[in-house]
């Protein structure tokens, strides 16, 4: 077993007498991408500052690439915040190399990077521009540049994709994938399910400063089983919600999602949706990491 | 602490404070405003010399045709007097047509000369406008000529030579181990005022220009990320070393300018001189210059420290502003105590507040220009101050470490002072 890139043990943070982080365990095998899931204000912000030594936790240890100081290895590390911030009367290249320039690299190495992050990130024509003169999006992207151009071991992302439109959004997710293939470990925090599905291997679901459910997402599905069926029929649950052996039903707009009792037999409910409705698709799928997301928090959530 | 990261930082924070539109602004604006001011106050003075009309009423003191003689005497301004008359009582009846000529403008002002007990005369002088210090210097002086002149009549005296007397200036001369110097107070005030005025510039522009990148640099999280190359000691140095920098190059410029343009303008700046007695070389001697060099760079350390003390507690640019006052007092209250200090330079309360650390920069510029203090205690206060200077960075790096967990809220006093502490 390999050690991992990060490795949380019982963290315990409070701030003003609220516990933020309640005895959470996290595991980050190296090199994969790991999702940090959960609603707001579960804790997701506080655990990454924790594992990167923003923090010092009230209780527990952070292992973070094997060393139990973050801050020993703090520039193997990247971070990008969920709060989008630059130097705002800064000069594109000026910033990054500045910010690579700090991680250690000498100034000629950290110019070239500079330049090379920019063309990569199509802002090559922008270099002398002001960072408060460029879009969001672009801002974002420069951002990103400036969380791994040190190429970390690490990198953190927290909603790296918010707010972006879909070519950048897929640019992004290609650069995210570049790492991984470099062997880096990402670490994904976000509220962005298809992003999750698409990219992550292994999950961590937060919720109220806890670890409720962690590990591969293979796993996770698997232990959930086959147990929906997705329905197109031009309409909406209605009458689907009432046949036996439907957990719930869950409308996504074209597409109807019924999640099966544990018992139920796929076929039996199949037929049942078919003398029902006029059926233009209908298919038996493993349930997305939305559902169990879904259903997880739902089951924590304190009874009222 | 890394000596490359403390100067990456320094640099970076360098360039930005002197890229700033406030820095350019300033650095060009404070000589020009300065040599506007130098030039414009001759210039003012001449101005107010405008011809005045003034009545004198005499209640029977006989002194008034002599007054009215005297008026007509003065130079600069003109005085036309319009009339001079004897009246009964100076009561309002008699004084109402008087107020009334003033209302509409037909007279500047008139004198009320009356009998009193203890001396020549109770002598009032009823204007729009009383507040021009030179023109009550004249006036003052024409009623007193007057009243000596009744005086010495018929003594063989001429009240021409009593007025001269009267003239006479008193030259200062400070004398220390290092020998003599003219000038005292007036030289002593004007340097520190500078001073205090140079320094409370550069550190208004540089010190806030670097707040408030230090409140951005919270806001935006972006903080986060350089923490996560540099340590909190590392960038508090950085920020301070680059704002430091920043202000020297101001400070530097402004000497350049200043030297420059006293070397040009030497024969415009002899006439204005002559007029305030103001006398150039005894500002420019080296080691007065040495001093406040000095002094200038450790005062505006200290201070740009404290503007970033009150920067790291902020959460917002809203909150840094009702804050900058906390870090600007220090200064005003030091430029009040210099002030006093500069008319009881050698006493013990002198003495003790000049080595305060955040009163040495300017008490002890004071204390330099009026009389030299002896030599240990200037080191003494230049120790004080940079350890003070020191210690505060420092204090201010392990409070920032401490403040930057804090989001919406800010540390309260005693939190701060527990963080310091531990």
């Amino acid at each position: 077993m390999t050690t991992p890139a990060l490795l949380c043990r019982q963290l315990i943070k409070t701030f003003d007498g609220t516990r933020a982080l309640d005895g959470l365990d996290l595991s980050v095998e190296p090199g994969t991408i790991f999702g940090l899931l959960g609603p707001n204000g579960s804790g997701k912000t506080t655990t990454i500052r924790t594992s990167l030594g923003i923090y010092k936790p009230d209780g527990g240890s952070v292992q973070l690439l094997g060393s139990s100081d973050p801050l020993a290895v703090r520039r193997q590390t990247g971070y990008l915040p969920e709060e989008r911030g630059l130097y705002a009367r800064m000069k594109l290249h000026e910033q990054l190399a500045f910010l690579a320039s700090i991680r250690g690299l000498s100034a000629a190495e950290s110019a070239r990077r500079a330049s090379a992050w920019l063309d990569r990130v199509g802002l090559g024509a922008r270099a002398e521009s002001l960072t408060r003169e460029l879009s969001k999006g672009n801002q974002q992207k420069v951002q990103f540049a400036a969380a791994v151009i040190h190429d970390p071991e690490l990198v953190v992302l927290d909603e790296p994709f918010s707010g972006l439109d879909p070519i950048n959004s897929r640019l992004l997710k290609d650069l995210v994938l570049e790492q991984r293939a470099k062997g880096t470990t990402v670490i994904l925090s976000t509220h962005r399910m298809e992003e999750v599905e698409a990219l992550c291997e292994s999950i961590c679901l937060v919720y109220h400063g806890r670890a409720i459910l962690s590990g591969r997402l293979r796993d996770i599905k698997a232990k959930y089983g086959r147990n929906t069926i997705a329905v197109e029929h031009g309409g909406g649950p209605g009458v689907l919600n009432q046949i036996r052996g439907v957990q719930a039903c869950d409308d996504g707009g074209r597409e109807v999602r019924l999640r099966l009792e544990p018992d139920a037999d796929p076929r039996t409910v199949m037929r049942a949706v078919l003398d029902r409705v006029d059926v233009s698709s209908m298919r038996l799928d493993e349930p997305r990491i939305e559902d169990i997301y879904l259903e997880t928090v739902g089951a924590a959530e304190p009874r009222r | 602490m890394s000596p490359a990261l403390v100067f990456k930082v320094a640099r970076r924070e360098y360039l930005a404070r002197v890229r700033s539109r406030a820095f350019v602004l300033m650095t060009v604006f404070v000589p020009a405003f300065l040599g506007l001011y130098l030039l414009a106050v001759p210039m003012l003075g001449r101005s107010s010399s405008k011809d005045l009309r003034i009545a004198v009423l005499d209640a029977g003191t006989g002194l008034g045709t002599s007054v009215a003689e005297r008026l007509r005497a003065i130079e600069r301004p003109h005085i036309t007097v319009t009339e001079t008359s004897t009246i009964e009582a100076a009561d309002p009846a008699a004084r109402a047509p008087y107020n009334a000529a003033i209302g509409d403008r037909a007279l500047d002002g008139y004198f009320l000369l009356e009998r009193a007990d203890s001396a020549p005369a109770r002598v009032r002088y009823f204007a729009r406008e009383g507040g021009n210090p030179v023109l009550m210097r004249e006036l003052r002086l024409a009623v007193q000529t007057a009243a000596i002149g009744r005086l010495l009549a018929g003594t063989g005296v001429d009240s021409a030579d009593v007025r001269r007397a009267q003239q006479l200036d008193l030259a200062v001369v400070s004398v220390s181990d290092r020998g003599e110097r003219e000038g005292g107070f007036g030289i002593a005030l004007a340097s520190t005022m500078s001073l205090a005025m140079l320094l409370y510039m550069a550190v208004l522009i540089n010190g806030q220009g670097m707040a408030t990148a230090i409140v951005e640099e919270k806001s935006s999280r972006l903080i986060e990320v350089i923490l996560g190359a540099v340590t909190a000691t590392e960038f508090m140095a950085g920020k301070i070393l680059g704002v430091v920098g920043s202000g020297l190059t101001q400070l530097g410029i402004w000497m350049i300018v200043a030297i420059v343009a006293l070397v040009q303008a030497a024969p415009a700046l002899a006439i204005s001189s002559a007029v305030s007695g103001f006398d150039l070389s005894a500002v420019l001697n080296a080691r007065l210059l040495f001093y406040f060099a000095v002094f200038f760079a450790l005062g505006y350390f200290l201070y740009s420290v404290l503007f970033a003390i009150v920067a790291v507690t902020c959460t917002s640019t809203e909150e840094l502003g009702q804050s900058m006052m906390a870090a600007i007092l220090p200064m005003v209250v030091a430029l009040m105590v210099a002030i006093s200090v500069i008319s009881n330079p050698a006493t013990t309360a002198t003495r003790v507040l000049s080595l305060v650390p955040f009163f040495t920069p300017l008490v002890m510029t004071a204390r330099v220009n009026v009389l030299m203090p002896p030599l240990w205690e200037v080191w003494l206060g230049i120790l004080l101050l940079v350890v003070t200077s020191i210690a505060s960075g420092w204090a201010a790096a392990k409070i920032f470490r401490y403040a930057l967990l804090m989001t919406g809220k800010r540390p309260t006093l005693p939190e701060l002072i527990r963080v310091v502490k531990a």
